[in-house]
Formats: C-alpha cells, structure tokens, sequence
C-alpha cells in the first residue's frame, strides 16, 4: 500500500486548523484527536520506509506544479519526526494540564510537524522555505507559550534571530531564481551541472549555509537556542532539540550542499569547521550550566555539531575524489547520529518535564535524592544520558564510534581525539544530572514528590526502549539497508539526485 | 562447539541477567540476591573449566556494514588464552566470595540493592569479557562496562557516595577516552583491532603517543599515580564490598593485565625511555601512596591509599623487563588482589560490628572478633611482605627482577636500579609501619566504652574472609604451585629461567614456627611459675575513665606528617593540589565561565555573531572556488 505523500502535510494541517474550535470544554476530544493525528502520521511514516517516491500535486508536471519527493533521506527523517512527535503529544496529555488554552498548543503543535513533514518531503526550494516558515512560526509561539517574562524574552529573540535566518534563506532563493530560471531543486542541480556556479550562485549558497547553519543552531549561530529550547513547555523542548533543528536545519543543508549545489572542499572544511565549534562550545557551555534544561539545550548545540562533522568529513571525501565508501561511512556516523540525538534528546526533554512537574523546579541545587522518588523517571533519564555519552550498549556509542572510526579512516586523527574528548565531556555534565537530581540528599521540601504515571510514563519508556534498540540500526542487517544505507545513499550520490527523482532529464 | 558455549555464557550470562536486574523494582530484593548467588557460582564453575580447558575460541559477527558503507566489520571474538584464562579464573573467585560476603553486609543501609546486585553481575560479566576478547574494540566496550558498574556500585554507598561516583567515574571515563584513542591509533598503524595479529614496535611518534594513551588507561584502573585519586576517594564512601570487589582485586587485576598486554603483546617493549616512564611512575607510587597512607585516620582510606601503594609493585616488576620482574609482578597482582581483597572485607567487617571505620574511635576488636582479627593479621603482614607470606615471594621475586636488569641489561632504565630497588624496600617497611598503627588501633589498643556488645559478623561474611587468608599462607608457603600452575604458563616463562636465590620457604617456615612455639613456651612457663602479681596500675587513688587511658594508633606517625618540607605537600594533597580531577576540573570551567562571558543575552551582540558568521562563510566559499 502506498501512502500518498500529501497526507503527511495535509492531515496535522487541516487538523490543526479544526482543533481550536473545540474550546475549553471539547479538550479532552481535540487532546484525543491530536493523538490519533500524530500516531497515524507515525504509521504512514513507517510504511513508508523503502519507498522513492514523486508525486505531483494536482497532476501539474514539474516544472510548472509543485512536487514532493520521497526518497531514503527523506524517509528517516519523516521517522525521527513522527517518532519524537507521537511521543511528545503523548506526554503532552497530562503535562500540558497545566497551562491554559491547551486546544491552541495542540493546534500550533500540529502545525509545527506539519511544516516539518512539508520540509522534508518538499522537491523545490521555494515551497521548503514556505514549510520551514511554517513550523519556525509555530514554533516561536511555543516558545513564548507560558506567557512569563523570560519566555517572551526567549521568544522573541528566537524570532528575530530566526527571521533573519527566513530573510537569509529567501535572498538565496532569489539568487538561485534569478540565475537558474527555476526553482524545482532537481532542475536547479541540473542547471548548475550544465552552466557551473557563478558568484551570485556562490553567494546563495553560502548565505543557505548561514541561514539553514542558524535554523541548525551551529556555532556561531546557536545563540538562539539555550534560551528558546528550554523556555518552552517540556514536550516542545523535546521537539525542538528532538527534530525541529534537524528538519529545517540538517536536512535542508545536507539536501542543498550534496545534491543541489554538489560538495566542494571549501564546503567541507566549513561543515567541519562548524562541527567542531559547535560540539566544543557547546558542551563546554553545557557542564558549567545548573538549569536542567538548559544544560539539555547546550547539548543540543553540541551534538549538531557530531552530526555536521560526518556530513563535512563525507562532503570533504567526495570533493578530493576519495573512497566513496569511506565518506559513505562518515555520512553513516552523521545521519545515525542525527536520529539518534533525535530519541534522546527528546527523552532527557520528556524526563527533564517529569522532573519539573512533580518537584516544580528545575535548578540543579534545589533538586536532589529523587532516585527512590522517581525510580521510572530515572531510569528512563539514565538510559538517555547513557546514550548522549555514548556508553555501550546504547544507541550514541554506535553512532559516535562510527564517526570515530571514519574520522580515523579518513585520516583526521585530531577529529577523532576532538569527539572523544567531546565525548568525556557531555559524560562528565551527565554525571553531573545524576549526581544532583537523583543521587544525594533528598531536600526536605521535596519529600512528598510522586511519579508520573499514565501517558507520560508511556512516552519516557517507549522513548527509552528506542534508546536501548536503536543499535540494531546498524547491528541489525535487515533493518541497516532499508532506513540509514538509503539515507546515505543519497547524500553519496550527490548531484544525481536531479536523475534519480527525474528521469527523463 | 561446547566450548563455544562455555565462553559465550561466562560473559553473556551475567550481563544480561545483571542489566535487567539494574530495572527491577526495589520490592523483589530475594529474587535478585538468589539470583546473583548462582550466577556467580555458575560463572566461577565456568571459569575453572575455561582454565582447565585449555585454548579455544568463539567468534560473533556484530557490526558489518557492507562494501557501500566502507566495508568495516567487527567481529566479537572469545579466545581463550593462558594469561586472560588463569586471571579469569581467580576474578570470578572474587566475584564468588564478595557475593556471598555482600548477602550479609549488603542489606539495611543500602536502598537500592538491586542497582547494587545487577552492578556486581554486570562487573562480572565484563571482566569475563575483557580477559577473553582478543579484538581491541570489544575489550574496550567489556572495559566501559566495568566502568559503568564500578559507578553504580560506589552510588549504592549512601546519600554522599555521589560525589565520589561521580569523581571515579569521570577519572576512568577519561582514562577509557585515552583508550580509545590509543585503539584508533593502533588501528590506523596495523590495520587491525586483533590483539594476536598486532605487533608494532615503538619506533614513530605515533606509535609512543599509542602506547602511553593505553599505558594511562591501564594505570588510572588499576590506580597508581599520578591518576589514583578516585580510588581514595570512592573508598571513603563506596559499600566496603564494592571497594574489594573492584577497586582492591579486579581493578587491579584489569589494569594489570591490560598493562601486560600492551607492553608484550600489543607493543614491544624493550627497554628504553618509556621503561623508566614505567620505572618512575611505578616507584613513585610505592613511595608516595604509602607516606600518604601512614597519615590517615579513616580505616578504608588508609587500605585506600595501600591498594595504590601496592600498584607501584606490579608496574615496576613489568618495567625490568626480565622474566623474573613481569613474572614477580604478575604474582604481585594476584597476592595483592587476594590481600587487599581480605583487607578490605575485614575492615567492612570492623565497620558493620562497631558502626565507624574512624581509627581513633576503634579500639581493643582482638578478643571480640578473633576471626576477623586473625584474618586481618595474615593479611596485614601479608602486604607488608613478611615471610613466609605471599606478599613476600612475590616482593623478593620483583627485587630480583630489578637486581637482575641492573646486572644484565644496559641503557634506559637499567642504570638507575639501585633508585627502583630502595624505592620499592622503602616502601615495604612502611607498609609495616602503618599496618602496625592499625592493627594497634583497631585490636589491640583499650576497648572503647562505646564497643562492649561488638560481636563476631556472620559466617557469610567471615569466610571469605577466612577463605583469603588461607590462600595467602598457601600462595606463600607453597609458592611453586601457583607459579608453576598460573604464572609460568600464562607468560610462556620456562621454570628454570626465571627461578630465584635461595629462598627456601619450608624450612623457613618450620623455623619460624619453632621460634614462635619457644616463644609459647617461655610465656607459658611464666605464667605457670606464679611469681608474678598482676594488680591495677596505681593511679593515686584517682579514678581514671576508660576513655582517657586508651592510646588510639592514629598519631603514631604524626611525626612524620609535622616534618618541614613533608608538612607542606601533606597539607597541600589534603587541599587536592596534585589530584588530576580537581585541577583539570578548575581548568575546564575557567573555560566555561569565560565562554559563559561571551554569552551576555543581549541581542545585538548575537546578531554580529552571526553577520561575522555569514561573512566569514562568504569569503571562504567564494575565495576557493
């Protein structure tokens, strides 16, 4: 069974759009059918593992219509979305009880998946860049959703940063519309491979670079982020590191650099230039920090930083005309990363909001001796913590280990020395969330903490079970072709793209 | 194919069963202790038979990523191999009896015990791991897991292990970063993650940044200095029997091997620079950790510091590079691991029957808790390398081994022997000496008021402990057994080469007990000849407390810790001056506040980032191409 591509964006579209007439006593009907959204967009993004598809809407032929394309890259992160989505709308239930209009936060939550779906799926440049709109206005809402001092704050310097990210990306897309005539991306690969970049081409991609690098939260452009991703309420946090700076960020910059514009060594050496500031900056900011969110969000930089670093490593390979297969395998670290990063980031979100919801606070020095309090949030949080530090068996050390080894492979011995030391950092801050929220002395204040049961329990562990079983990933053979090796694939194949999603070019 | 079996259950078995029993409710504390009881005896059944069984192998396909994906496979592989097999063996004996010893004393303090249990099965489960595997990768992995259960037993100490756990974690964790990098750079070298297929020589400066990358590893688990300052620290708040689980036997047992393996297998060492490297650090820490131990007043920080002490032993014994040293210290680690082990279970013992483990609080134990007294007594004098004990063997057999490098081998290490062998002599005697302080503290000095009712712990507990100390007069009286079952073998030492003087420790030892049934019989005869009046000192009719008569041991060294020139770096160690963690600690959050600083929130300031961000990414894409 095929499922039309539409429907990813078409259903948490017009389902957002319904929602809010529900109101406040048709809550517990809108909460149900947020659900049922997110979880079949969860179904047809598993059926549609495999798949290379091309649909065009309205059956207007390219380049007059408008296409979307599915294809192996596509696919996984269609996965890590509706995966993180389907579990932060489950804890959502019972977590967002707590705040007011909680129909328009299931409505704007929608929208957010729903853009990013658009982003993911969508064949020309013009409608990503209206997606990506999308979700990053829906998701500066979220931001701000408390309505305190310092979320607005927090919101809205995510929206000015992020608006100019938009401004940065619209001025490139002109660019391209300007010398290309077209803005199908295949089209737009292919016209580059005919005629060669110009400098006003150039100049686009390296303001896509800045742009997609900002939406990505990259080093020097992350300072967004620490005050966004934990302002917002928990299942949001868990979104927005969980996949929201993947989709518009990685993806859209993989699918520009390695199949619209094609990899360069100057490219490369950015990628890995702001892989490496972004994983060094990041977790050296996140150990020192005492807000268990906002340690989270620091790490969030840092480990983008892993994920651009296998894509840099691979974009540097393909450029020198190396071992296809070994910028296959840093591409591989990269892209298992990123869906890695996707499941625990969004798990340490996800038990970071269990923590706030029963102590009511989330400063490290006021928490503490929450073992016995909280033993399933605890596990949970020590299986995602023990992924983020890449302890074996979890899923991080296979991701990272695979990044190592191509780095070594490839002959960046200093790269690998750098993730590793990264690596025993995000260890040591980890170390340091067991040690004062869960270990130690239990303060006198919080004797009366409870669990949380029921949905948000649901969530963490369906979450932490991802953490122990995503290994087989890549352990798996089955499983390793159909979902990552397609992914690669297609970044390997670089400026093919444009023949594999059209043919007749 | 049984054989097979054999290896993949020793190490499967107990991780898994150890894993799922980390997520058990707190309620099923039965089942788990159950439950790791027979487990740990299965695996020390499996372990005698792995020994017995001589040399196999197992091999498991884990990660291949095809041609398309760069081709990398790797592949779990169990060998069977004489060192890892005899070492194997004992590690699970340890595991044995701490469990047993862990049904009683783990229990009424310990909230989550079967974090603690789960922890003990996953340690055994991945020392099986680490002595069989024969691929780099996967002892790696096998490593970080005994790692990780080393934190999860210090976090089952109470409500401030944290701190500890948290420190020995991120010291080892680094020391596994260390060896990553160490096993990547090999890879890169050989081509091959196989420990039986790689031989390199030290010749490139990759190679040397190779070999000390793994030599770090190696000597942070074992914990000699300068990285050692988890293992005081952890034992300062760690359940008792986790500190003689890891930090006393199979730490030392791991770090030893690995070290081992890295200078005869992986590399080969001759001697030269990094054998005085090996040299220094090893004798420094006799020296060192000892003068630290003579001052300390907890009774499991001073063992503490004594398991460092004694690491020095086995590293200057691999350093001589003679048969008789690696052979000598490779006994030193299974003497040492057999004593401090005991040590450390007598001192828990101490700690449950009287409820401190502060030496100046203990007093007069001896008649209370003969066995434990007993036990301890062996073992001190054990560590302190009395004859005919096994400390002593292996000791004398590491002195030959730097007697004879001095004599035979020239260049590199060799020219300074006289400095290794003082080190290592200077040391021995002030083990003595501070074993002495606390055999006089804890059973020999007044009784405090405080312990009258103190009883004699359970015999769960007393016979591992009892256990131990046999295999310390049996390793000692009978020295050939072990080195002629264990140590020769595992080496591929033939006997005659490496044997030694004229030590002859049966003769000795019927002389010893001669002399000390003389000893019997004068006091006896004394005693029998009732000429003697015992009567109360005379205190001038003053009454005297109890308390304010008793001579607590701790101040017998106060000397030594008030000497100009000592005072200083005593008080500068108890400051944490030279401890790794805390400097590199400081060092990494001045880092952090000044990254902190350039984070001000204010808006523009990010906007300029990012514009110099865009610039800069201009000029670089549109300069090159």
């Amino acid at each position: 069974m095929s499922i039309p591509l539409p429907l990813f964006i078409a259903v948490p579209l017009i389902i957002a759009f319904v929602l809010p007439m529900f109101g406040r006593k048709g809550k517990a009907v809108a909460t149900a059918l947020a659900n049922m959204v997110t979880i079949s967009l969860l179904v047809f993004a598993v059926a549609s593992i495999g798949k290379t598809e091309v649909y065009e809407i309205g059956k207007w032929s390219i380049p007059l219509g408008i296409n979307l394309v599915l294809d192996g890259l596509s696919s996984l992160l269609l996965l890590a979305i509706n995966v993180v989505a389907a579990a932060a709308m489950l804890f959502s239930i019972k977590y967002m009880e707590q705040y007011t209009a909680k129909t328009k936060y299931l409505s704007l939550f929608l929208l957010m998946v729903a853009g990013m779906n658009g982003v993911v799926l969508s064949g020309d440049i013009f409608n990503l860049f209206v997606f990506l709109e999308i979700a990053s206005l829906a998701s500066y809402a979220l931001v701000g959703f408390g309505c305190d001092h310092e979320e607005l704050e927090a919101s809205f310097k995510y929206m000015v940063l992020g608006s100019i990210a938009s401004v940065f990306i619209l001025f490139a897309i002109a660019l391209i519309y300007g010398n290309t005539g077209t803005l199908n991306m295949a089209y737009i690969s292919k016209a580059i491979q005919n005629s060669g970049l110009n400098a006003g081409l150039t100049f686009a991609l390296a303001m896509f670079m800045a742009g997609f690098g900002l939406k990505a939260a990259l080093v020097p452009f992350h300072a967004w982020l620490p005050d966004a991703h934990p302002s917002a309420p928990a299942p949001i946090s868990a979104m927005l590191s969980g996949v929201l700076i993947k989709a518009l960020g990685v993806y859209s910059l993989a699918r520009i650099i390695f199949n619209v514009f094609g990899v360069s060594v100057a490219v490369g050496w950015v990628l890995i230039t702001l892989g490496v500031l972004s994983m060094v900056v990041g977790v050296f900011l996140a150990v020192g920090q005492w807000d268990f969110k906002r340690l989270l969000a620091y790490h969030s930089i840092s480990q983008m930083g892993y994920v651009i670093l296998g894509l840099g490593i691979g974009a540097l390979i393909l450029a020198n005309n190396g071992k296809v297969e070994w910028a296959a395998m840093a591409i591989l670290g990269g892209m298992f990363h990123l869906v890695n990063h996707a499941v625990f980031k969004s798990l340490l979100f996800l038990t970071s909001g269990s923590v706030e919801m029963s102590t009511g606070t989330r400063q490290l020095k006021e928490l503490g001796g929450l073992a016995e309090k909280l033993p399933f949030t605890r596990a949970t949080c020590t299986v995602a913590s023990a992924s983020i530090a890449g302890i074996p068996p979890f899923n991080g050390f296979w991701s990272k280990m695979i990044l190592v080894i191509a780095s070594v492979q490839a002959g960046f011995l200093w790269l690998a020395a750098v993730t590793v030391i990264v690596s025993l950092v995000t260890l040591i801050s980890f170390l340091k969330i067991q040690r004062y929220v869960f270990l130690g002395e239990l303060p006198e204040n919080l004797r009366q903490t409870k669990e949380n049961k029921g949905f948000m329990l649901i969530a963490m562990v369906f979450l932490a079970c991802l953490c122990l079983l995503m290994g087989s990933l890549v352990l798996v053979p089955g499983l390793k072709e159909s979902i990552l090796e397609p992914a690669v694939k297609v970044l390997t194949d670089g400026l093919n793209y444009s023949a594999n999603i059209i043919p007749k070019l | 194919m049984k054989e097979m079996n054999i290896l993949y259950i020793s190490v499967f078995l107990p991780l898994i069963v150890g894993f799922l029993m980390l997520f058990l409710p707190n309620k099923i504390k039965s089942v788990s202790r159950a439950l790791t009881f027979i487990i740990s005896v299965v695996t020390f059944v499996l372990g005698i038979k792995i020994f017995t069984g001589g040399e196999s192998d197992y091999i498991l396909p884990i990660l291949q990523l095809g041609e398309s994906l760069g081709g990398l496979e790797l592949e779990l592989m169990l060998t069977v191999k004489p060192l890892g097999a005899f070492i194997l063996m004992f590690a699970m004996g340890f595991g044995l009896l701490i469990t047993l010893y862990s049904l009683k004393s783990v229990g009424a303090n310990t909230k989550r015990i079967n974090e603690y249990y789960g922890a003990i099965l996953l340690t055994i489960g991945g020392t099986a791991g680490i002595l069989l595997s024969d691929h780099l990768l996967f002892l790696l992995v096998f490593w970080e897991i005994v790692t990780v259960s080393l934190y999860i037993l210090i976090t089952t100490g109470g409500n401030k292990s944290n701190f500890a756990a948290t420190k020995s974690f991120a010291m080892i964790g680094a020391s596994d970063a260390a060896f990553m990098l160490g096993v990547f750079m090999i890879w890169k070298l050989s081509g091959t993650f196989v420990i039986s297929n790689i031989d390199l020589a030290t010749n490139s400066t990759l190679s040397i940044i190779a070999f000390l990358l793994l030599m770090t590893a190696a000597i942070t688990k074992a914990g000699a200095l300068p990285l050692h300052t988890w293992v005081p620290t952890s034992g300062e708040y760690a359940p008792v029997s986790a500190m003689a689980l890891l930090p006393a036997a199979i730490d030392k047992l791991l770090g030893i091997y690995l070290l081992v393996i890295v200078v005869r297998e992986i590399f080969d060492i001759q001697p030269g620079a990094l054998t005085v490297v090996l040299s220094i650090i090893g004798s420094a820490t006799i020296v060192i950790a000892v003068m630290v131990a003579m001052v300390q007043h907890n009774l499991k920080k001073l063992l503490s510091y004594h398991a460092i002490s004694q690491v020095g032993y086995m590293i200057l014994g691999i350093a001589t590079c003679t048969p008789v040293g690696i052979a000598g210290g490779i006994f030193h680690m299974l003497n040492n691991a057999i004593y401090k082990c005991c040590l450390f279970l007598c001192g828990g013992a101490v700690e449950q029957a009287s409820g401190t483990a502060e030496l100046d609080k203990l007093g007069g134990l001896g008649n209370k808790m003969s066995i434990t007294f007993t036990t301890c007594l062996i073992a001190a004098l054990s560590i302190s390398g009395i004859p005919p004990l096994n400390g002593f063997v292996s000791k004398w057999m590491i002195y030959q081994g730097v007697i004879k490098m001095g004599t035979q081998q020239t260049g590199g290490t060799a020219g300074f022997w006289p400095i290794w062998l003082t080190c290592a002599m200077f040391g021995s005697a002030l083990t003595l000496a501070s074993f002495v302080k606390l055999i006089h503290s804890i059973f020999l000095s007044r009784l405090p008021d405080k312990l009258k009712d103190v009883k004699e712990v359970s015999p769960f507990m007393t016979v591992p402990m009892v256990v131990l100390a046999s295999l310390c007069v049996f390793f000692g009286v009978f020295y050939h057994v072990p080195l002629k079952l264990f140590i020769y073998p595992a080496l591929g030492i033939e006997p005659g080469s490496a044997i030694f003087g004229t030590w002859m420790s049966g003769l000795s030892t019927i002389l010893l007990i001669i002399g000390i049934g003389l000893g019997l019989l004068i006091w006896l005869f004394a005693k029998l000849s009732k000429n003697v009046r015992i009567v109360p000192t005379w205190t001038c009719g003053e009454v005297q407390s109890n308390e304010s008569m008793r001579i607590p041991g701790t101040h017998f060294y106060k000397t030594v810790s008030r000497m100009s020139g000592l005072k200083q770096l005593y008080s500068g160690q108890e400051k944490g001056y030279f401890d790794p963690y805390d400097q590199g600690g400081k060092a990494g959050l001045g880092l952090t506040a000044f990254l902190k600083w350039l984070h001000s929130g204010v808006l523009p300031v990010y906007l300029t980032w990012v514009v110099l961000g865009l610039l800069i990414i201009i000029f670089v894409i549109c300069k090159v191409q």
